[in-house]
């Protein structure tokens, strides 16, 4: 009957994880916008840095280095191989300039399709040149007798298909004013680096923190550069902050499923050689099973989109959960019913689950969307875990078992314990360490800037800086913001300011600042211009008067005419209509629409005098100022920080409260809650003193510690009098101890430093917190008696 | 082998030396060779473009300089001063008064052919010649027509051809025909004088392939 039960009961468990699991495969939406891992924004520079990491122009930029694949020998070589790089450039950029996934794609190669054909009569409109120039006789007549110029210079046949429809070269004008303000040197035709790679700029449609959208982004250039002819011989490079944010998404994927694996792997073999059973092992794993299922179910509830990185530091996090089933095993007796040890237990190890999930409460109140996911995650599923284990686990235990009590090992090493010197004065001797180390620690006590957190190799970062230097391409550090009620208002600011900018560039103050309006006029410029062009009767007759006596075919002009003529009636150019075009969704990065009020970004590179950039904004009424985005995002690391700390204080009192009616004696509560806080400082100290700065990710790690400390804590500390009972807990906590050590430690081996903070934070927490609540545990004593 | 794999695929400028050298003329390479001059030459030039967008030619003359190896330099002095300078690829043009305009030499096909057929007669090298052109010669020993036509594709799309005329051991006159119909005739050395005022294609034509 008892059997029956057991498998009755075990099928109707599976059923419900297999439920649980259909359930989840069918509402899971998995994001991977990374931004969501970092603390909300409170201030109106931190949302906009928020916003800008994400969707900035700077960060959908990606750096393409084009390179010949093994050295050339010779300068013959060189040149030959420069030679085909260009041509391998030029018929990139013309099959990206096409596909809908990049915004403006630039080898430095003529952009004489810069201007989308069906908008080429705007060119009037969007050209400064009637700003300063009527286009009268005299004016045709200079621009006619230049061009017959260029038609006996070498340059004639890139000028000659041209000449009818845009004598004064407009269009020439406008790619020239919106080539980068510091280009590369162009050989054969497109950009090079000293290096002698070809060097293109791809600004994608994608924003820059949306790993899957840049992953296709980066693929879609890569397949349109290998089905090129004669790509076999050259290697194409990307840079840039999407390519980075595919970088690290694929390592930290990769690293995490190797030390998944290995610790997995690990787990297993010690749970088999601690309960030599291999279907206690088995059904040990029921409780995590459905920890893990009913928290990503739960997610799915509440989230509408589940974070990647939360299910991947979920798993991790609920590794405490683990320690449930092992201490139910741990402390089964010989011919006893796993129902009635685990009575005994419960109180404690309720409280243990009660401490956790408060201490993991901290995260909700950090107010990170990710980490509120991460903390539901948690907290249900350590919840799902303990609960199951007490009311579903033990009734599936095998009867008879080995009470690990009498294992000689244990009770040699319980022995060994007992025996440790337990002066009353470690305590204070360890506190007086931990506050020596804190005040001799070198450097900077907290880690403030998020990009020491990047694991993207130094190297690459060099190559990074280099290829930007080379392309001229904006710092991603600093932004010029325009505010305006209206995008108009925005563009009309941004004409306003270029002649300052204009003064700050030719000073040398900045290498370049490139505004909105330089890609799209206001409205009423273009108006203005507009009324400037002239009608097709004068503009008929000054240009009859201005070609007399120039041998230019009658008529040939007829082109250029009809465009004026276009260009007089067209309704003026607006960012909605220009940004069905590439060069329209270039200027959507720097026009952008928020909190009812209007946006332009300002891209600056190359900056020398912060001051006289700063000043720009000054006495302007706040309609602009300039923006540091690096200055910004450590503010905001800063308040994330003072956040989570006080939650960390709110949660250490419900700690407090928790644990002395748990245990209803301030006096136990000391004894559990001491060691605890100790070996948390210790971790911090000795963290400090070999000189690791503290992060957001070390303070997340010690929480998680310090859960695990409590737990073993509270099981040292509790008073039973029964020295094999307090082998069986020792068993328990080595177990646990060495499984956290396991999983944590081998974290700490990863090259992304997130993984690595977490890893070796925690793998010192866990051995100080066990250290110190040995040494600090009461019932030494009691235990002699 | 694996050198030449890299270097098929690719047209541009890279067009693999085939071993064609040997399917000149011998009379052919003769004349090549022996119209040789050692660096610097520097010949007068009078140029008659005829273009689609003109009614008229446009006329220039100056000075056309070959500085050896792949170096050209061109010098207008009428209408207009101006200084063209090709070399690694690159062209530099020269006005006075403004500032230096630099381009690549792919830009301009028509510089391309010049500075192929103008170094190679003028370093007497049959091998070079024969890299970027197909060649015929006609004529007679005294007074010859030598037709390259490019086998660049990207530069025989903007150039069909250029016929040079010469007589004995000089070459008098280059005709450039470009594919969308218009046509540069130089006149060199001392028949650049002999420009007429309003020249056609016509008169050109007699007077490059005319006596000496």
């Amino acid at each position: 009957m008892r059997g029956s039960g057991r498998a009755a009961l075990l099928t109707v468990w599976l059923l419900v994880l297999a439920g649980l699991g259909l359930f989840v495969v069918q509402r899971l939406q998995v994001s991977t916008d990374l931004r969501s891992f970092m603390p909300a924004p409170t201030t109106p520079d931190q949302r906009l840095l928020m916003e800008q990491v994400g969707d900035g122009p700077g960060s959908r930029l990606l750096l393409l280095a084009i390179r010949q694949s093994g050295t050339a020998a010779t300068l013959d070589d060189v040149a030959q191989s420069d030679a085909r790089l260009a041509t391998l450039s030029k018929r990139l950029a013309e099959k990206l300039q096409h596909d809908h996934r990049y915004s403006q794609v630039l080898n430095g190669s003529f952009a004489l399709g810069a201007l989308d054909p069906s908008l080429l009569p705007y060119r009037y409109l969007l050209s400064p040149t009637l700003d300063t120039q009527p286009m009268d006789e005299a004016y045709l007549a200079d621009q006619l007798q230049q061009r017959l110029e260029d038609l006996s210079s070498p340059a004639a046949g890139m000028l000659e298909g041209l000449l009818p429809r845009d004598p004064t070269l407009e269009v020439l004008k406008l790619a020239e004013r919106w080539a980068p303000a510091r280009s590369p040197q162009v050989r054969d035709g497109v950009w090079f680096s000293k290096q002698h790679e070809a060097l293109l700029l791809v600004q994608t449609v994608a924003p820059g923190f949306d790993p899957s959208g840049q992953q296709q982004a980066i693929e879609g250039i890569r397949h349109a550069f290998q089905a090129l002819p004669g790509s076999a011989g050259a290697t194409l490079e990307f840079s840039g902050p999407g390519y980075f944010s595919v970088l690290v998404a694929a390592q930290t994927r990769y690293q995490a499923d190797w030390i998944g694996r290995i610790s997995t792997l690990g787990f297993i073999t010690l749970l088999l050689l601690a309960y030599r059973s291999v279907s206690s092992l088995l059904l040990s794993a029921l409780p995590i099973a459905s920890a893990a299922l009913a928290g990503i179910a739960a997610l799915t509830l509440v989230f509408p989109a589940v974070h990647g990185i939360t299910l991947a530091f979920g798993f991790t996090l609920l590794g405490v959960a683990q320690e449930y089933p092992i201490r139910v095993l741990s402390h089964r007796r010989a011919g006893e019913d796993a129902v009635r040890s685990v009575r005994a237990l419960w109180p404690l190890l309720l409280t243990a689950i009660a401490s956790t999930c408060i201490a993991y409460l901290a995260f909700y109140a950090s107010g990170v969307n990710g980490l509120k996911q991460l903390a539901a995650f948690t907290i249900v599923g350590l919840l799902v875990a303990g609960f199951s284990t007490r009311y579903l686990l033990v009734r599936l235990l095998p009867v008879r078992v080995r009470d690990v009590a009498d294992m000689p090992w244990l009770v040699r090493a319980r022995g060994i314990v007992d025996r440790l010197p337990r002066p009353r004065w470690i305590p204070l001797l360890v506190a007086l360490a931990i506050m020596a180390m804190l005040a001799l620690a070198p450097g900077p006590f907290w880690q403030n800037d998020l990009a020491a957190l990047t694991p993207i190799s130094p190297q690459l970062l060099q190559r990074d800086a280099r290829l930007r230097e080379a392309l001229g391409a904006p710092d991603v550090r600093y932004l010029l913001m325009l505010q305006a009620p209206t995008a108009q208002g925005v563009l009309a600011l941004s004409e306003q300011l270029q002649p300052q900018v204009d003064r700050l560039i030719a000073r040398h103050a900045v290498d370049a600042l490139e505004l909105p309006s330089r890609y799209l006029p206001s409205v009423a410029v273009q108006e203005a211009r507009q009324r400037k062009l002239p009608n097709r009767a004068t503009l008929q007759r000054d240009l009859a008067k201005a070609s007399q006596g120039l041998p230019f075919r009658p008529g040939l002009f007829q082109p250029f005419v009809n465009d004026v003529e276009t260009a007089r009636q067209l309704p003026p150019l607006t960012p909605q209509r220009y940004a069905q075009t590439p060069l329209g969704q270039r200027l959507a990065a720097m026009l952008v629409h928020r909190d009812g009020h209007w946006l332009g970004l300002g891209t600056v590179s190359g900056v020398h005098d912060l001051a006289a950039l700063q000043a720009l904004g000054r006495d302007r009424g706040g309609t602009m100022r300039l923006l540091d985005l690096k200055a910004a995002s450590e503010s905001l690391v800063a308040a994330y920080r003072t956040r989570i700390l006080q939650a960390l204080l709110v949660a250490t009192a419900l700690l407090v409260l928790t644990i002395t009616f748990a245990l209803r004696s301030l006096r136990r509560a000391w004894h559990v809650l001491a060691p605890m806080t100790l070996a948390t400082f210790l971790v911090l100290a000795v963290e400090r003193m070999v000189g690791i700065e503290i992060s957001l990710f070390h303070l997340i790690a010690l929480i998680l510690a310090g859960g695990l400390g409590l737990h073993y804590a509270l099981f040292f500390e509790r008073d039973t009098g029964d020295p094999a009972e307090q082998r069986r807990t020792l068993h328990a906590t080595l177990v646990c101890v060495l499984s956290a050590l396991l999983v944590f430690g081998m974290l700490g081996w990863a090259s992304i430093p997130v993984l690595r903070a977490i890893g070796l934070t925690v793998s010192l927490g866990v051995a100080f917190h066990f250290c110190l609540s040995i040494l600090m545990a009461p019932h030494a004593h009691a235990s002699k008696d | 082998m694996l050198l030449l794999s890299l270097l098929l695929p690719l047209s541009a400028n890279a067009s693999a030396p085939e071993p064609v050298t040997t399917a000149l003329a011998p009379a052919t390479r003769a004349l090549i060779v022996s119209l040789g001059q050692p660096a610097p030459a520097r010949t007068a030039f009078a140029e008659a473009r005829f273009l689609r967008v003109l009614d008229r030619p446009l006329v220039i003359s100056g000075e056309l300089a070959w500085l050896g190896g792949d170096q050209l330099q061109r010098r207008v002095d009428k209408p207009r001063l101006e200084t063209a300078s090709i070399a690694d690829g690159e062209v530099t043009v020269q006005r006075v008064g403004k500032r230096a305009r630099h381009f690549s030499l792919h830009r301009a096909p028509q510089l391309q052919v010049l500075l192929d057929s103008f170094v190679g007669l003028l370093s007497g090298d049959p091998a070079r010649l024969v890299q970027a052109f197909t060649i015929q010669r006609s004529g007679t020993a005294a007074q010859w027509t030598l037709s390259l036509v490019p086998r660049d594709e990207a530069v025989a799309g903007s150039v069909v051809g250029i016929e040079v005329d010469g007589v004995g051991k000089r070459s008098r006159c280059m005709r450039i025909r470009q594919a969308n119909g218009d046509l540069a005739v130089d006149l060199l050395g001392s028949l650049a004088a002999k420009m007429p005022l309003t020249p056609t294609r016509e008169s050109l034509k007699a007077l490059c392939q005319g006596g000496p």
